[in-house]
């Protein structure tokens, strides 16, 4: 299938539909197809936010992502809450925020995503965009450019750190595995496995 | 062509300011509030008029009260709000007075949750108001594009058959975000399919000729025209009477205004119907969407499944509902409202597959239909969440 | 009312169809009398109706334009209206007292803050009578009604320290007056005032029905007496002790120290436009 689904989540104020915006919009400038559905959970412990973006060529039907492609996992609670969705999926995760539970499906990739934000952006808030980055990587429909467009026009005034933020993402290459020229090809988490061949994303 | 990548609720902005919206008046609420902020944000713009009112009543007062000096109105809201329309609702029913209701339904009854969608106005979109003797027309879009054409389609057929038009989104549908895209000129306005009809002004005094009615244009006040407009039954010239006759001279134009030029409102989408499929599912909304899929990998799979997408509601468009085949209606409430009128289109028995706050998910679909193609009803509704 | 009625009435609508003794048609006189006096014509004047005696009756009345609300909202109509019309057209309103301070009052008090400009006549028979005599939120305390027959258990808005004037008053409203039905020139004056006033005006009458409020409350069926006990409401020196009391005239006139609601909406969209017509 060509149709792409992609799941963000974390807590309230990370930025979670900013970055399906403008994964969002980076693909209707690529001349796709997107939707996102966005949630709260009320909890008021285990909150949530959650973007479900679903990108395609084509008219995009159900606009839930039901087993997504990609799932970028800013908090706990959200990745212990829909881990189980992306068990054919990438999940990529933050880290400094998610203990990630192995013992099941789902291709990991490890993400210091705040620490990269701060360091490469300046701001934690760009920790989002970081991993939206490094979620294009393995979504070859939506070129980098496109994403590096969306992010201009969605936010003018920063423009050039949120820029970065997302080109960092885009390039980050997991350091335990150094032998790993485009982690496209061999995205693996700590300890992880490598994704399936038949769900790899790109 | 504009391309856009933003909510339901903004497709639906974009489309009133373009079909030449000068007032929206709205009370806010969960999930249609957005339109109201881009409106009150798009309005002065163009030389319109936003007012936030004092209850939703008074909004659609407002609104009509606009509409009745030659304003193009527009309100938007959700169940709550939409209940306490019955009363300008059925105003400007009786006074032909075109108006645009927005409904972005999320899950009841009464206030419910705020952010899940609903669909549970199907009945009350028919019979928004008491009384009888009327008919509605209803809009159902299922993505934004639609949500932003249906807002223009339902300009136009307000000014047409100068009725209040009701668009009945959900929560999914309005909150959504989607790609979609908006003519930037009149060439691509065309292109779309889409007309902008203006407001013409009554020449009077027959404003309410006993008579198929349609393209009559609505009574203006304020030209000294002698217009009158009220909530009692009108002789032609607009008088109140209590004359029978007349009572029933009223209520024919109401109903076969629309009834007699419904080719003009009737929209469905159907997939999969060329086969003569043995199950077809029908739904309208975001539900739509997922049933598309699902039909899409039951026939994959081997199914004789087909499906019916209801574009406008009302009036219902029982000529769909005379194949030889089981109906199965997806709907996101629990008691079941559609397929009651499926039963009545079809003159028998309907299946009904419902959700309670979110939407089916594929697999589940797929798992009635395979019940179903074993003669089976489907799984009664599950109460647990979805994991999704 | 001759001269009256052929410039300014329908003559499909005389005669009307109130009772006889009715005070409503004086009423609605005075307020003809003021737009003659204002020099206005059918053109110059919107009206519309609420539900309820004075609503009904005085639908299509009027030779222009008119409109009949729903009960209690024809204010929130004449909102919108307002807006669609040029600012020189005068909008009136006649309606009676459960229309305007009863089932509409919500949204007459937001025309008040607003300062929509519009002029609401409120033909006041002391409770619904069009439905039969029932007891409304201005019927006297303890008087008997069909659906009070043990005397009304309630305060109205005009007893026991409370007025509905000062309550418009304090919502914002900017010209405020009060008449019985029998006043002459005062009335009509005061009813001009309202007209010409530039925001959210009211003209309070009280006026009697003979039908039901003097047959049951006043529980008379002689016209004269039912009118002199209407009229002694404004003379406290007539000493009908125990009814309330009323002045008569100007209540309150904040001429034009609040913007009306519609031209200052007008007149901001218009600066809005100019600015974005600047920037693009």
């Amino acid at each position: 299938m060509i149709r792409k689904e992609v799941l963000i989540s974390g807590f309230g104020g990370q930025g979670v539909v900013k970055a399906g915006r403008i994964l969002g919009y980076a693909a209707v400038l690529a001349g796709l197809r997107a939707t996102m559905l966005v949630s709260h959970g009320t909890e008021t412990r285990g909150g949530y936010v959650r973007s479900q973006v679903v990108i395609s060529p084509e008219a995009i039907d159900s606009p839930v992502a039901e087993q997504p492609d990609v799932f970028c996992a800013l908090s706990q609670a959200a990745y212990t809450r829909f881990r189980s969705l992306a068990d054919k999926g990438l999940i990529i995760y933050d880290d400094g925020l998610v203990v990630p539970d192995l013992s099941r499906g789902g291709a990991h990739l490890a993400l210091p995503a705040r620490e990269l934000a701060i360091a490469r952006a300046g701001s934690e808030l760009c920790a989002n965009l970081v991993a939206l980055g490094a979620a294009l990587r393995r979504l070859p429909l939506v070129p980098l450019e496109c994403g590096l467009q969306s992010v201009r026009e969605i936010f003018p005034r920063q423009g050039e750190a949120t820029a970065r933020a997302l080109d960092t993402g885009y390039r980050f290459i997991p350091a335990d595995h150094p032998g790993s020229a485009d982690p496209g090809q061999r995205a693996s988490g700590k300890g992880g496995r490598a994704i399936p061949p038949n769900r790899r994303s790109c | 062509m504009r391309k856009l990548f933003d909510t339901g609720n903004a497709a639906i902005t974009e489309g009133a300011i373009l079909a030449g919206c000068s007032l929206f008046a709205g009370y806010p609420i969960t999930p249609a509030t957005e339109i109201a902020e881009n409106m009150s944000r798009r309005l002065p713009r163009v030389g319109g008029y936003y007012i936030q009112a004092e209850d939703e009543t008074a909004a659609l007062h407002i609104c009509i009260g606009g509409s009745l000096g030659g304003l193009k109105a527009m309100t938007a809201t959700s169940g709550p709000g939409y209940v306490l329309y019955a009363d300008p609702y059925g105003w400007a029913i009786g006074s032909e007075i075109p108006v645009v209701i927005v409904n972005a339904q999320r899950v009841g009854p009464v206030s419910g949750i705020t952010g899940a969608p609903g669909q549970g106005e199907f009945y009350l979109s028919r019979y928004p108001t008491h009384g009888g003797n009327f008919e509605t027309i209803v809009l159902a879009p299922n993505c934004a594009q639609e949500a932003f054409s249906m807002t223009v389609e339902a300009f136009s057929l307000a000014e047409r058959f100068r009725t209040p038009v009701t668009l009945l989104a959900d929560q999914l549908v309005t909150d959504g975000w989607e790609s979609f895209e908006i003519p930037e000129d009149a060439e691509e306005l065309r292109a779309a399919g889409l007309r902008v009809i203006p407001r013409y002004v009554h020449p009077g005094p027959r404003f309410y000729p006993f008579e198929d009615a349609l393209d009559v244009p609505p009574v203006v006040l304020g030209c000294g025209l002698g217009g009158a407009c009220s909530d009692w039954t009108p002789t032609e010239e607009g008088y109140d009477t209590e004359e029978r006759e007349a009572q029933m001279q009223h209520a024919h134009r109401l109903i076969h205004k629309i009834r007699a030029h419904r080719h003009l409102i009737d929209r469905h989408e159907g997939y999969g119907l060329e086969d003569e499929p043995d199950i077809v599912l029908v739904s309208y909304g975001s539900p739509s969407r997922v049933v598309r899929s699902a039909v899409t990998e039951a026939r994959r799979q081997g199914y004789s499944a087909g499906c019916i997408r209801l574009q406008s509601l009302w009036p219902f468009q029982d000529h769909l509902f005379r194949r030889n085949a089981v109906y199965l209606a997806v709907e996101l409430n629990a008691e079941g409202q559609l397929v009651r009128e499926i039963e009545r289109a079809a003159r028998r028995g309907a299946h009904f597959f419902g959700t309670c706050g979110e939407l089916p998910s594929v697999a589940a679909l797929l798992e009635a239909v395979r019940r179903l193609g074993e003669g089976h009803a489907p799984e009664p509704a599950r109460w647990e969440r979805e994991a999704w | 009312m001759d001269r009256l009625a052929k410039r300014y009435l329908r003559s499909r609508k005389i005669p009307g169809t109130t009772c006889s003794g009715c005070g409503l048609g004086q009423v609605h006189k005075k307020v003809l009398l003021a737009i003659e006096q204002l020099g206005l014509g059918t053109k110059d004047i919107v009206w519309g109706t609420g539900i309820g005696c004075a609503g009904r009756q005085i639908f299509n009345t009027w030779k222009g334009d008119n409109f009949a609300g729903t009960h209690g909202r024809v204010y929130a109509l004449a909102t919108g209206l307002r807006l669609a019309l040029p600012e020189e057209r005068k909008i009136i309103l006649t309606a009676g007292d459960g229309d305007a301070f009863g089932i509409g009052l919500l949204h007459l008090l937001h025309c008040a803050r607003r300062n929509l400009d519009v002029t609401v006549v409120v033909a006041d028979n002391f409770g619904c009578q069009s439905t039969g005599g029932q007891y409304g939120c201005t019927t006297p305390r303890g008087y008997v009604t069909d659906s009070s027959p043990y005397g009304v258990r309630e305060p109205g808005w005009l007893e026991n320290g409370l007025d509905i004037l000062d309550m418009l008053r304090d919502a914002g409203a900017t010209f405020l007056a009060r008449h019985s039905s029998f006043e002459g020139q005062s009335a009509v004056d005061s009813c001009a005032q309202a007209i010409r006033h530039k925001g959210f005006s009211l003209v309070h009458f009280i006026y009697p029905c003979v039908t039901h409020f003097g047959a049951v409350s006043l529980q008379s069926g002689d016209k004269a007496r039912i009118f002199r006990w209407f009229e002694g409401l404004f003379r406290p020196e007539a000493g009908n002790s125990g009814d309330p009391r009323f002045r008569s005239g100007v209540y309150h006139d904040a001429g034009s120290s609040r913007p009306e609601f519609a031209s200052s909406l007008k007149e901001w969209t218009r600066t809005v436009r100019r600015e974005a017509a600047g920037r693009d």
